[in-house]
């Protein structure tokens, strides 16, 4: 209803109209009557945490998500896709965050890819480079198509990819986080490029945790909370802090209530340093990172996905080298050529994701003893001793089930999440570097692992705690560093925080 | 969470005993396997299971037995050594060079002490494991590639030093080990027992065989948990290539002769035995008692299809049969562990 009273008003048709869409993933709902409409010649941002359901919409449109409720329409004509190949068909191309170009081809190949020119059968080579450079040029880009288009720079493979979405044919384009890896002239150039796709009449969804570059391209911005669309505004009659507003939302429950308000971060400036990194660098990843890790703090890395810091977490553990700068453990140098080299100096790391963290089809006594086998035995298996040291953490972390012969498969996720934490506690390291602990869990899961990290921390423990969530951040962080495209911009110590100035700074 | 329903505790019991059977899948195929193969030939050749037969058989798996105990680490580790054939020829050849041969001989062989030529044969097979264990860990080629290499690098030093030759004389205790008996009981089946028994107590009793173990069954949290990866990859290419070396040495005290390619068959042996004993191929399941089986399964079948009377052409044929249903189960047993691990 409300949606005619719209369209009456616009006087022309939206080139995509979503109305009370809803999806839940095992009865837990992502999207709850989410109505979008998507004008032509429009750049649209849409903004929202992580799990507010952009991401689920978008993968609707673009024909990801088969199963929902709701109706879509494209050009006023209801549409259903059931695979990704029909809202291709129907003109919705997705630019992902993680590139789909294939590095090893030339430029043109790259554009043609999937419907390479053909002469009587044999490829047109020719009529590809200059197919290529004319679709590019029109988008004002310049680059020999012969190039193989992994030897470019990130921002100028991420347009050629655009192009390749535009030449296919797409009137609506969705892009995931486009400028995340993209250094500032890099941004404006992907926004010139953009303006000149408005200008054409197609559509653009501009999906960013950079509220500042939503708000330098987009015509509109839609936001997102809990599954829910808040509020759809003209863009220039907003600002970021208006738009951070409405992203945490005044009135919401349990655990995250805390963190719109102020938190005291509790540093301790005057602690010894355990940990130290001088400018530090790896590839694109991250650069010049300097970051002072103290005993009895836990340090809080903040960033959004992308943003370096899951790498600086494996080079603070000896799984990728650095590039530049050193590392000074209790003040003397160290130089990490492997992981178990880091774990020897007393350094100790939980990756976000269990699966590179856990052995699956062996028991849970095995999981924990295996970082600390040399500790408890040198040539033969001393396993009744494992069994007794993972007894004990197996109590004292109240795993469930309570056995230590169980297979770890057989464990709940919350439960896993703690064996991986266990691992490391039986002699307790000097550095714990923890990415992303909270992910995935329930709340109770949640807090007992803040309560093991603060239990670590008043040991004397250096604990670093890297995540892309602000609430896993706030909740366990005594001094907060925030990075942004690779780079340290921030750090708060000592003062209070809340989450709205934690995103501003990022 | 809801109320359990009446009869879930059995069907959940049923379903329990079900996954049991499916977890040692990978244990009782081969062990079935085995079984129905003895039952056959005892059935079709009474001469079969006669003691002097069964022992024969046991002789006719030493070798290539020696060679499958090293390669149990290496594919514990979901690697793959391509080169262990080649490797024993090698060391076969290098004991050879260093031994006085006799004068009708036409080899410009180096004469030394029966110790050092032992000494050096083994010290080339682990030179050439630790050439396996650098291009794998240091400088990054995969073990396939790596090993088929090597393969061709061991073919080419049995080439360079025997020059089409062939090389009879062995250390004394090369050529007892290899073709003598102690007190009826050929050395060469208790050197293989011998090798079986510490293969076992390492990957089963010590610590470096739960690393083994850990980094096959999954490398990167191996990785991240602070274990070596490198160098328990490196340390089982070497050991791979010394339990070739040692096999290489009393196989040509066993043949009799040491020249080019005589071990040829034995690369395909070894692997197989690993695989169809039920070592899994992507590695972290499996273990010595796999290889065992395997290696009676293998043995029972070269030295049974003797006994019946069928094409010899044919045999090479069931054997290449035997294998590949091996290779399915093996296949299919790691499909059914990750699409549970999937559910749960």
């Amino acid at each position: 209803m409300n949606a005619e009273a719209d369209k009456a008003a616009d006087g022309a048709r939206p080139r995509l109209e979503m109305r009370a869409i809803s999806k839940s993933f095992g009865g837990v709902a992502a999207l709850r009557d989410v109505d979008f409409v998507l004008k032509a010649g429009e750049v649209h941002g849409l903004v929202g945490e992580n799990g507010a359901g952009k991401s689920t919409l978008m993968k609707i449109i673009a024909g990801v998500h088969a199963q929902y409720q709701g109706q879509m329409l494209i050009d006023g004509k209801p549409v259903h896709f059931r695979s990704a190949r029909d809202a291709l068909d129907a003109g919705i191309g997705m630019v992902h965050q993680e590139l789909s170009i294939v590095p090893d081809l030339t430029v043109a190949e790259n554009v043609y890819l999937g419907k390479q020119l053909t002469k009587g059968g044999i490829v047109d080579w020719r009529g590809m480079v200059k197919g290529a450079r004319e679709q590019l040029a029109s988008l004002g880009i310049v680059v020999d198509p012969r190039i193989r288009i992994g030897s470019l720079a990130i921002g100028l493979q991420q347009l050629i990819e655009l192009a390749r979405v535009l030449f296919s044919g797409a009137r609506i384009v969705i892009l995931d986080e486009p400028t995340s890896a993209l250094s500032p002239p890099e941004v404006e150039r992907l926004f010139e490029v953009v303006r000149k796709v408005r200008a054409s009449g197609r559509s653009i969804v501009f999906i960013s945790h950079f509220l500042d570059d939503i708000l330098a391209i987009s015509d509109t911005v839609t936001v997102f909370r809990n599954g829910a669309r808040v509020v759809t505004e003209a863009a220039s009659k907003v600002d970021k802090v208006w738009l951070i507003d409405r992203m945490i939302g005044s009135g919401h429950e349990g655990l995250e209530e805390s963190y719109t308000d102020d938190i005291a971060l509790d540093s301790k400036p005057d602690a010894p340093v355990i940990l130290s990194a001088t400018n530090l660098g790896a590839g694109r990843a991250f650069a010049g990172v300097s970051l002072d890790v103290r005993a009895g703090e836990v340090l809080g890395v903040y960033g959004f996905m992308g943003c370096g810091q899951l790498e600086l977490a494996r080079t603070l553990f000896g799984k990728n080298r650095p590039a530049t700068g050193s590392l000074a453990l209790e003040g003397k140098k160290l130089r990490l050529r492997n992981t178990a080299q880091a774990r020897r100096a007393g350094i100790a790391f939980v990756p976000e994701s269990r699966r590179s963290m856990l052995f699956y089809s062996e028991p849970v006594y095995k999981n924990v003893s295996i970082s600390v086998l040399d500790r408890i035995a040198r040539l033969w298996l001393k396993p009744a001793e494992e069994r007794r040291i993972a007894n004990g953490h197996v109590a004292s972390l109240s795993i469930r089930p309570p056995r230590v012969n169980v297979l770890l498969q057989n464990l709940s996720g919350g439960n896993q999440q703690k064996v991986a934490l266990a691992k490391w506690l039986t002699w307790p390291p000097k550095v714990l570097v923890l990415a992303e602990p909270t992910r995935g869990m329930d709340v109770g899961a949640k807090e007992d692992v803040v309560k093991i990290v603060r239990k670590l921390r008043d040991q004397g423990m250096g604990i670093v705690v890297v995540s892309t969530e602000p609430e896993t951040v706030l909740s366990l962080a005594d001094r907060i560093v925030v990075m942004k495209k690779g780079r340290i911009v921030r750090e708060f110590a000592g003062e209070k925080i809340s989450k709205d100035r934690l995103l501003e700074a990022a | 969470m809801t109320v359990p329903l009446e009869g879930t505790d059995s069907a959940s019991g049923r379903s329990q005993a079900l996954a049991f059977v499916r977890n040692q899948m990978r244990n009782i195929a081969p062990f079935a396997t085995l079984i129905v193969l003895v039952a056959f030939f005892a059935l079709a050749s009474p001469a079969f299971l006669s003691m002097n037969n069964v022992a024969n058989i046991m002789v006719q798996i030493s070798v290539s037995g020696i060679i499958a105990v090293g390669l149990t680490f290496v594919i514990l580790c979901a690697e793959i050594d391509l080169s262990i054939a080649a490797v024993a020829n090698a060391a076969g050849i290098v004991v050879a060079y260093f031994t006085l041969q006799e004068s009708y001989v036409n080899i410009a062989n180096v004469p030394l002490p029966g110790w050092a030529a032992i000494i050096l044969a083994l010290a080339a097979s682990a030179a050439l494991g630790l050439i396996n264990a650098f291009g794998l860990t240091i400088i990054g080629i995969p073990s396939f590639i790596m090993t088929l290499a090597m393969m061709q690098i061991a073919a080419g030093i049995c080439a360079l030093l025997v020059r089409g030759q062939i090389a009879y004389a062995v250390p004394d205790l090369v050529s007892t080990l290899g073709s003598g008996s102690f007190h009826g009981i050929p050395w060469i089946v208790i050197v293989l027992c011998i090798f079986l028994a510490a293969g076992h107590i390492v990957l089963t009793y010590t610590r470096f065989g739960r690393y083994v173990f850990m980094v096959g069954g999954n490398r990167e949290a191996a990785e991240y948990s602070g274990v070596n990866v490198k160098l328990i990859l490196a340390a089982v290419m070497v050991i791979g290539a010394v339990c070739s070396g040692v096999a290489g040495m009393l196989g040509v005290a066993y043949f009799g002769s040491a020249q080019q390619n005589e071990f040829d068959g034995y690369l395909l042996d070894a692997i197989a035995a690993v695989v169809v004993g039920g070592t899994s191929l992507f590695g972290g399941r499996g273990g010595i008692g796999n290889t065992i089986i395997g290696l009676l399964i293998l043995g029972v079948l070269n030295n049974g299809l003797d006994h019946i009377n069928i094409d010899s052409f044919l045999k090479i044929l069931i054997r290449g049969i035997i294998l590949l249903l091996a290779l399915i189960i093996n296949v299919y047993v790691q499909n059914l562990r990750e699409s549970e691990r999937a559910t749960a």
